[in-house]
């Protein structure tokens, strides 16, 4: 038994020995970062991570500017955070649609790819500098929307180790001027490396080349030189903790200057790229168009170009923040009186405002058209024949919708309009056209499935070849998002040219040309005949007012008014008013066509600017919390 | 198989000698060639009409067979023969044929005249006592136990002193002075029960000689409560443990429970370690354990108690042990239970004509645009009940309730045994309903059915004398089929269900008449196209089945090395485990229907079909996740204990242990790896005299989480103890004072379960190299796009994460008196140090994907167990005995890494851990004009009648920097319970009392608000609330509001709520069956009885069940009425 006992003895002693390693866990190959740089395909991944973090434009829970502003309105019962904004609700305790966690994690990969990409071995020196130029873009890109958000920040050049003491991490906000600098210094340092267009558009359609680097430059420039960044003295109070003030309150001219060179530098380079404005063409399918068809589907249709590849005026859409299917049904009303459930929701409702806001078929606002009666827009009447391609024949809806500029016909559908496009191409015989009816009890009403609650419904972002008929045939074009195109650009350089050198030739030159796609006359020829101030577009106070409209025009709902009125310091005007609509539960035209009330939307001086999380400022002492919140 | 025949022989044997016992001597012939030693006594014992009576346990270590040939021999010759070779002897006195072991002892005593002792061991009511250890007070080799029928025995030296012990009873010495029949009656102990304790690793340890703070509850007290959860019976049973119920669902109704509070905040474990034989299992499988087939239940709880389980005991211990066999031929023992269960309360709301007058003024208060969703004639029809159909006004809660569940519980075992071995088996089967209607046009049960069958085996082989051999086997089996959701979502979506809109279903009409499917109500208007929730429709629409297994084996083999030095052993055990769950549904998506058309004048109605297109009349199938695990686990033991001329008592062990856990669902590769663990461990314990004790212990632990310069763990322990009462100076107080005893210990303990379960090896960097929230899409859609996944760092490398430590520190002192009364208080505290949190001072800007976590929280607890016990027995026969217990655990923050607040009142640092944070409700708001005027509430839109929140830092505005400590922990700190029993002759009542305080918790305002997600009305927020014509400030419920108001929903006073409650969670009354009627149906014993639980409960509380704290719309806590029987044969 004792010699038993010992060998039991020995024997566990020497299983206890070998156990020693028992606790070791970890089989070898446990992925770890350095994996992400060993090769090239690897590394590939870690360059498609860092676009990931682009933000979520077009969409309306993930962009402000969507429905943080004035363009879209929607019902009560579908509140979204980011509607917040718009009807006041932003405050420092989790602030709406905040970007400082997404942006600054985007940085910080960023910077790791950057760090890193020099060790993958099988890549070619001209293939790793490419990549680190795209890096480098995106990181100047999530640095400049930040800014756009929130004003001065702190920049993270480069990557603070995780071990960094408090003190450390603590970083401090730079001045505006320092932020653009920097961004700017970051995106000429990318642009040397970038390729003029992605060499695959079939794969790479999206990713960041020469055109689409430098165009986002330019506006860039602008936004350093717009009166919000550009000597906003409402700012003076900002400073760091240190006193170090983060806004120059003196103007200076000189920074539209350098964003009209930029502008015209760009504007250069993608014309040589063979950029040019879109046209659509005058046949689709077997149908000949209509010119009336023809320029609103050059209007539509610019923003889609999935459909035949990129179009020729897309300088950079965003593929990872599709126009998505979701969106499109958010958008699209009721085609046929349709029973059962359905997936179309026609709701993000543009309210009365920018019904009004789109200049008359003469090119001028309709405050200004002499030969438009202003006043009496709300009074009814009835289409004729000659408007048979905007309104149904016969239809009696406002006057309000008669006599407009193609792109207000092109970008919003309203009571009686017709509505071309989604199975119905034939524009040669109208009556097969579909048209909205929005009155109460009517297919398109509020209470029905579909519904606006102003009465408008969004027809730009709607791709024209978008089908529902029934329930189950619904069938959807999604497109990458455009975050810039020819026409914006165009308009960029007008305003900063206006800005810097005052009206001249090539002011009217950019200014006409998108025009023209819109089918509108000159400016200059608008104004001199049909204008009730011809004078207008001579001065350069009159033409930065032209310009201006122009764009919200031009860009509705593409994501821009929303920063554009910012930018420009016109936020406290325009988001200080009434957002109207129709009195959609009534049936009959009279009752219908009598603007009510939706709401009372409020802007002040702090709401230029996004508020930091009260956390965000309770853990960093040395960041500042900007003025008001 | 072999061995389970021999065990049913064996017990047969025994009944047929006694059942012969006929007249008849002199001579008898027999014939028997090669059978079993047992069968030819047997066969003598017949044939002769003698009684047999000898050891099992001896006799069947003789294994050799038997052969004899005789003719008219007497008895005398015949044994004499038989036993011939055998190491046996035999005496026969009165007719009854002794043998015993020739053993050496005996051959010994032979000098001494050895005798033969036999008798009988019973109670002080006269019951036969089985299992009780008679031994040789000065030679504990001589031994033996009682059988069955108590009696015993020995051969002994005949100025032998004969030593009678058994758990529970006073041991006595009687000295044999040439005595042969030794009868005796045993006294129950004052504390029944508490003498022995089972401590860590199965040792067991005397009460009074026990230095750490152990306290234990009675398996008989568990199974005076009618569930069939074990951890329900929990709460104020023992000194020490923290529990509460919050729910009463069938499978979901475990108790949460812990071990003298919690005194972390990391996100890792914090309840307790728990072993049921030595096995670390999960809270569920200790709710499965059956109460009958429980010997000991013990809680471990301060540092020396559970060092030697090392990190794994650092939130205590609780050990249960099963039951083993003992001597004697087979013994059953049945119980069936009965159980009837009903809400202990229900939900009250509104009725439905207040319902839809609310929901109308809810709108009109917040809109006065807005248009109304009840008109004033639905109103009114609905009011009249003319018609149900079109006009519905639904009772969703008896629709779709019964009002009793019924549960059915049958608990069989046996145990027996013989010298070779002992064996225990059990075997329950459960049937736990719910309480949701069936509809009887479906084809299947969708009410919640919960079969759990058990089976448990405990054998006891002895290999050699000195070697043990245990093998258990035990399979728990869970089969649920209950509706999709759970019990729980069934009854939140009755509170989440519009009772007007639409009736439950549509009574067939001439249209449908040939429909087979149930034509469910529902409701689609031309705003909201979405179906609304019918939750009949719901419930009925199909079932989910799961299965759950735990098959488990074990091995343990004991070993005496009394041959290298006396009072040596060895043990050692394995065991390993595998469990599996899956879970499957099977519905169909119902038909819905709307009425479509109505005729007021003729109150006809026609209904049309809202989903012919995607409702199916047969079932679709879904399956879950399966879910498997597996576990290995290995103990050696090597244990020593001694006592040295009387006055030094010796003890000391050591243990290896490692472990190893599989999970087949790990979410990444880092958690698919096994689980391990290891560790040795040891404990030296002296006393001098049994006046003066110390201990120490100590656990060294490795620990595959940590990098390996942190991987193992030194934590050592010790204690001392103090038995005044066994002091000389003492003596003239000892009759009063029956026991006076001080202890105190300190020691460490370290964790190193924290962190999340994702948070595997803290000290590498988790790297997801396919992340696909991560990915991005180019490409122009000409083709299709193209996506790369990205990649994603979910943790960062660091390699500091250590183990989480516990300071413990317990003093207690323990008081007997009279041999009645016996008092335990204690006093412990606890500092936990290296608490893994979130580093507070990362700013967003550093860009982090994932958290930093460090090792710098602490926190402190400290609290009061104490417990008393009363027990007394009157010479007529009537007995009582009382118990009582009291648990206190506060906690606190010591370190709490957190931003440098401006406001004192934010910081956590010296707050309970579990207290809530959040503003001050002053009251509501009289009108919107004094909600203009108040500091900015940053929440959303408010005005008048919503809550007024207190501006603490006067900064003018609500924000974060308001939040304050509200209320007391959400994890009570007080519970307790006490209860009596008392019987006489047949008859025994017992009762039960538990209530817990220093508990808050909040109404959830969200889930609650009225008309909100069709969202029911509280008939408590329909009588008290505010509105614009009674402006009352103080009212229950804020302005109504046809969406959850956010402002009115923050954390804050206005919905927190006192858990404080004292409820009779148990009582019982039994009647046990006078001897003469067992007699005529021969049983041992058979007990009627008649319990329930849950019965009144005191709280100010009125919502609902206050034990189910801010859950309360869940499945409600059930009282239980519950009819038993146990037999014993």
């Amino acid at each position: 038994m004792k010699r038993t006992f010992t060998k039991i003895l020995v024997a566990m002693l020497l299983s206890a020995a070998s156990a020693c390693n028992y606790l070791d866990m970890i089989p070898d190959n446990v992925a770890t970062l350095d994996h992400a740089f060993n090769e090239r395909t690897q590394a590939r991944k870690f360059l498609f991570t860092c676009y990931s973090f682009m933000p979520k434009t077009g969409s309306p829970s993930g962009d402000p500017a969507m429905l943080g502003g004035d363009e879209l309105w929607w019902a009560v019962a579908r509140a979204d955070r980011m509607w917040g904004i718009a009807r006041g609700e932003q405050s420092v305790i989790n602030p709406i649609g905040s970007q400082l966690e997404r942006l600054y994690q985007g940085i910080r990969n960023c910077n790791i790819f950057l760090e890193n990409i020099d060790r993958v071995p099988d890549m070619t020196e001209v293939e790793k500098r490419q990549w680190a130029a795209e890096i480098k873009f995106l990181k100047a890109y999530y640095h400049f929307y930040l800014v756009r958000m929130y004003g001065p920040i702190p920049l993270i050049r480069e990557n603070l180790p995780i071990s960094a003491d408090p003190e450390t991490v603590q970083v401090s906000r730079e001045s505006i001027e320092d932020c653009f600098d920097y961004i700017i210094t970051l995106i000429d340092e990318a642009i040397k490396d970038l390729p003029l267009t992605v060499e695959d558009p079939t794969q790479d359609a999206g990713r960041v080349d020469k055109i689409a680097a430098i165009s986002i430059k330019a506006k860039i420039t602008v936004y350093a030189a717009s009166p919000l960044f550009n000597g906003n003295s409402d700012q003076a109070g900002l400073a760091n903790p240190d006193g170090t003030p983060l806004f120059n309150t003196e103007y200076s001219e000189e920074k539209w200057a350098r964003a009209a060179a930029a502008c015209k530098q760009a504007i250069d380079l993608c014309h040589s790229a063979g950029k040019s404005l879109y046209e659509f063409g005058s046949t689709y399918l077997q149908y000949a168009l209509t010119d009336t068809i023809s320029t609103q589907l050059s209007l539509r249709n610019v923003l889609s170009p999935s459909v035949r590849g990129w179009n020729e005026e897309m300088l950079w859409a965003n593929t990872n923040s599709m126009a998505s299917r979701n969106f499109q049904l958010l958008i699209f009303p009721a085609m046929e009186t349709l029973t059962g459930t359905t997936s179309l929701r026609g709701e993000l409702s543009p309210p009365l405002k920018i019904a009004e806001m789109f200049y008359t078929h003469h090119g001028v606002p309709i405050t200004e058209d002499k030969t438009w009666d202003y006043l009496n827009r709300y009074a009814l009447r009835t289409a004729g024949s000659d408007d048979r391609l905007y309104i149904r024949e016969g239809y009696t809806t406002a006057s309000l919708h008669f006599d407009r500029e193609p792109r207000f016909y092109a970008s919003i559908g309203f009571d009686g309009g017709i509505w071309y496009g989604h199975g119905n191409y034939d524009d040669r015989a109208p009556g097969s056209l579909f048209n909205i009816e929005a009155r109460g009890g009517q297919r398109n009403s509020i209470s029905s499935q579909a519904s606006t609650i102003t009465g408008y419904f969004l027809k730009k972002l709607n791709h024209f070849e978008n089908v529902a008929r029934l329930n189950n045939s619904v069938s959807i074009h999604e497109y990458p998002w455009p975050l810039i195109r020819l026409a914006d650009l165009y308009l960029l350089y007008a305003e900063s040219l206006n800005e810097s050198e005052g009206p001249q030739a090539d002011v009217y030159l950019y200014l006409n040309k998108v025009r023209t796609r819109a089918g509108l006359p000159t400016v200059e020829s608008a104004w001199t005949t049909f204008s009730t101030q011809p004078e207008k577009y001579t001065t350069k106070a009159g033409l930065r007012e032209i310009i201006r409209h122009e764009r919200l025009n031009e860009l509705a709902f593409e994501g821009q008014r929303f920063w554009d009125l910012r930018r420009w310091k016109e936020a406290t005007n325009e988001l200080n008013q009434t957002i109207r609509g129709w009195d959609g539960f009534q049936a009959d035209p009279a009752d219908y066509y009598r603007p009510v009330v939706l709401f009372n939307q409020t802007f002040s001086t702090k709401d230029y600017f996004w508020p930091f999380d009260e956390n965000t400022i309770i853990k960093n002492k040395n960041l500042v919390q900007n003025l008001g919140w | 198989m072999k061995l389970a025949t021999f065990f049913i022989f064996v017990g047969c044997l025994h009944l047929s000698a006694t059942a012969w016992s006929q007249t008849g001597n002199s001579t008898l012939s027999i014939s028997l060639k090669k059978v079993p030693l047992e069968e030819a006594l047997a066969t003598i014992a017949q044939k002769s009409g003698y009684h047999l009576l000898y050891n099992n346990e001896k006799l069947a270590q003789t294994n050799s067979n038997v052969s004899i040939r005789m003719r008219r021999g007497t008895v005398t010759e015949i044994m004499d023969e038989c036993l011939k070779g055998f190491p046996l002897s035999y005496r026969i006195v009165d007719r009854t044929i002794i043998i015993t072991p020739r053993t050496a002892s005996a051959v010994r005593a032979e000098t001494r005249k050895p005798i033969i002792v036999a008798g009988v061991i019973s109670d002080s009511t006269g019951n036969p006592l089985p299992g009780v250890a008679v031994f040789d007070k000065k030679n504990k080799t001589i031994g033996t136990t009682s059988d069955q029928d108590g009696r015993y025995v020995l051969e002994v030296g005949d100025n032998a002193t004969l030593v009678f012990s058994m758990i529970g009873f006073i041991d006595q010495e009687i000295e044999v002075k040439g005595q042969t029949i030794i009868n005796v009656v045993m006294q129950a102990s004052a504390d029944e029960l508490e003498e022995i304790v089972v401590t860590a690793f199965g040792n067991k340890e005397k009460r009074s000689d026990m230095v750490g703070s152990v306290s234990s509850i009675s398996a008989r007290d568990l199974a005076k409560n009618p569930s069939s959860n074990l951890t329900t019976a929990l709460a104020g049973r023992a000194a020490g443990i923290i529990a509460f119920q919050r729910s009463g669902e069938p499978g979901e109704d475990n108790a949460d429970f812990f071990i003298r509070g919690i005194t972390t905040f990391g996100t890792g474990k914090v309840d307790p370690l728990i072993l049921i034989d030595g096995i670390e299992l999960t809270p569920t499988d200790l709710a499965r354990v059956q109460p009958n087939d429980i010997a000991s239940f013990t809680v471990l709880k301060d540092a020396t108690a559970t060092a030697v389980y090392g990190a794994r005991g650092a939130n205590g211990v609780i050990l249960v042990t099963t039951k083993e066999g003992t001597d004697g031929k087979a013994r059953l023992s049945i119980q069936l239970e009965n159980s009837f269960s009903r809400p202990t309360r229900d939900i009250e709301l509104a009725d439905p004509i207040t319902y839809m007058q609310l929901h109308n003024e809810a709108v009109k208060t917040r809109d006065p645009l807005g248009s109304l969703p009840y008109s004033r004639e639905k109103i009114a029809k609905t009011a009249e009940g003319s018609n149900p159909i079109v006009y519905p006004a639904n009772d969703w809660v008896n629709m779709l309730f019964k009002d009793f569940a019924a549960t059915r519980r049958v608990n069989v075992n046996v145990n027996g045994g013989g010298s070779v071995a002992r064996y225990f088996v059990s075997g329950s089967y459960n049937r736990d309903n719910g309480l949701l209607n069936v509809d009887p046009r479906n084809n299947f049960n969708n009410n919640i059915k919960l079969d759990s069958y058990k089976l448990r085996s405990n054998v006891n082989i002895n290999l050699r004398p000195d070697t043990r051999l245990t093998v258990r086997l035990n399979g728990t089996f869970d089969d649920y089929t209950g509706p999709i959701q759970g019990g729980a979502a069934t009854y939140e979506q009755v509170m989440h269900s519009n009772p007007v809109l639409f009736p439950a279903y549509y009574p067939v009409d001439s249209t449908h008449r040939f429909t087979k499917h149930i034509l469910f109500g529902n409701y689609q208007s031309l705003e909201n196209t979405a179906l609304y929730i019918n939750p009949y429709a719901e419930m009925v629409k199909g079932y989910r089945d799961y299965s759950r297994a735990l098959m488990l084996a074990q091995v343990e083999l004991e070993q005496d090395l009394d041959f290298l030095t006396e009072g040596l052993a060895f043990k050692t055990m394995v065991n390993t485990y595998r469990k599996s769950y899956f879970s499957v549904t099977r519905a169909y998506n119902p038909h819905f229907y709307q009425i479509g058309h109505y005729d007021k004048l003729t109150d006809t109605y026609s209904i049309t079909s809202l989903n012919a297109e995607t409702a199916t009349e047969y079932l679709n199938y879904e399956k879950s996740p399966n879910e498997v695990s597996t576990s290995f686990y290995l103990e050696a033991i090597l244990n020593y204990n001694r006592r040295f001329h009387e006055k030094h008592g010796i003890g000391a062990m050591s243990v290896f242990q490692m472990k190893q856990n599989l999970d087949a669902q790990g979410a990444d590769l880092q958690q698919s790896l096994p689980f391990r663990n290891m560790g040795v461990s040891g404990k030296v314990t002296y006393d001098y005299d049994r006046r003066y004790y110390a201990e120490f212990a100590f656990g060294y632990n490795g620990s595959e989480r940590f990098a390996s310069n942190h991987r193992f763990g030194f934590f050592p322990s010790f204690g001392v103890a103090w038995s005044i009462s066994n002091e000389q100076f003492f003596e003239p107080l000892s009759r009063s004072i029956t026991n006076l005893r001080l202890r105190a210990t300190y020691g460490l303990i370290g964790n190193d379960a924290i962190g999340e379960p994702d948070d595997r090896f803290f000290y590498l960097s988790n790297i997801d190299m396919n992340a696909s929230n991560r990915s991005a899409t180019f490409g122009n859609g000409s083709s299709s796009y193209f996506s790369l996944p990205g990649v994603n760092i979910t943790r960062y490398s660091n390699y500091d994460i250590t183990w989480e430590t516990a300071t413990k520190r317990n003093i207690a002192m323990e008081l007997g008196l009279f041999d009645k009364w016996s008092f335990n208080v204690e006093y412990y505290t606890q500092v936990r140090k290296n608490i893994l949190m979130d580093r507070a001072s990362i700013p967003v800007t550093m860009g982090l994907t994932a958290p930093i976590r460090a090792n710098v929280g602490e926190a402190s607890g400290k609290g009061i167990d104490a417990s008393v016990d009363y027990q007394q027995t009157f010479m007529n026969g009537f007995w009582i005995s009382a118990l009582g217990n009291f648990t206190y655990a506060t906690n606190k923050f010591e370190v709490y890494e957190e931003p440098n607040y401006d406001e004192s009142w934010r910081y956590r640092a010296g707050r309970p851990i579990n207290q809530p944070m959040g503003y001050i409700a002053e009251r509501l708001f009289i009108d919107d004009e004094e909600a203009r005027n108040a500091p900015l509430q940053n929440f959303g839109p408010y005005g008048g009648g919503d809550i007024k929140y207190l501006d603490v830092n006067r900064d003018g505005q609500i924000t974060q920097a308001d939040q304050v400590p509200i209320g007391t922990p959400t994890v009570p700190e007080i519970v307790y319970g006490f209860g009596v029993s008392l019987g006489y002759k047949n008859v025994d009542v017992s009762f039960f009392f538990q209530g817990l305080t220093n508990e808050s918790f909040m109404i959830d305002a969200n889930a609650t608000w009225p008309f909100a997600g069709q969202n029911a009305l509280l008939k408590v927020y329909a009588d008290d609330y505010w509105s614009e014509d009674n402006r009352n400030i103080n009212a229950l419920f804020p302005r109504l509001s046809p969406t959850v108001n956010e402002n009115n929903v923050q954390s804050s006073t206005w919905w927190l709520r006192d858990g404080t409650f004292l409820r009779l969670k148990q009582a019982e009354i039994g009647f046990s069956l006078p001897d003469a009627l067992l007699e005529k149906i021969k049983a041992n014993s058979l007990r009627l009885y008649v319990n329930g639980s849950n019965l009144i409960t005191f709280s100010k509380f009125k919502l609902w069940d206050v034990e189910m704290g801010g859950q309360g719309l869940g499945y409600p806590i059930q009282r239980v009425f519950n009819i038993g029987l146990n037999m014993n044969l």
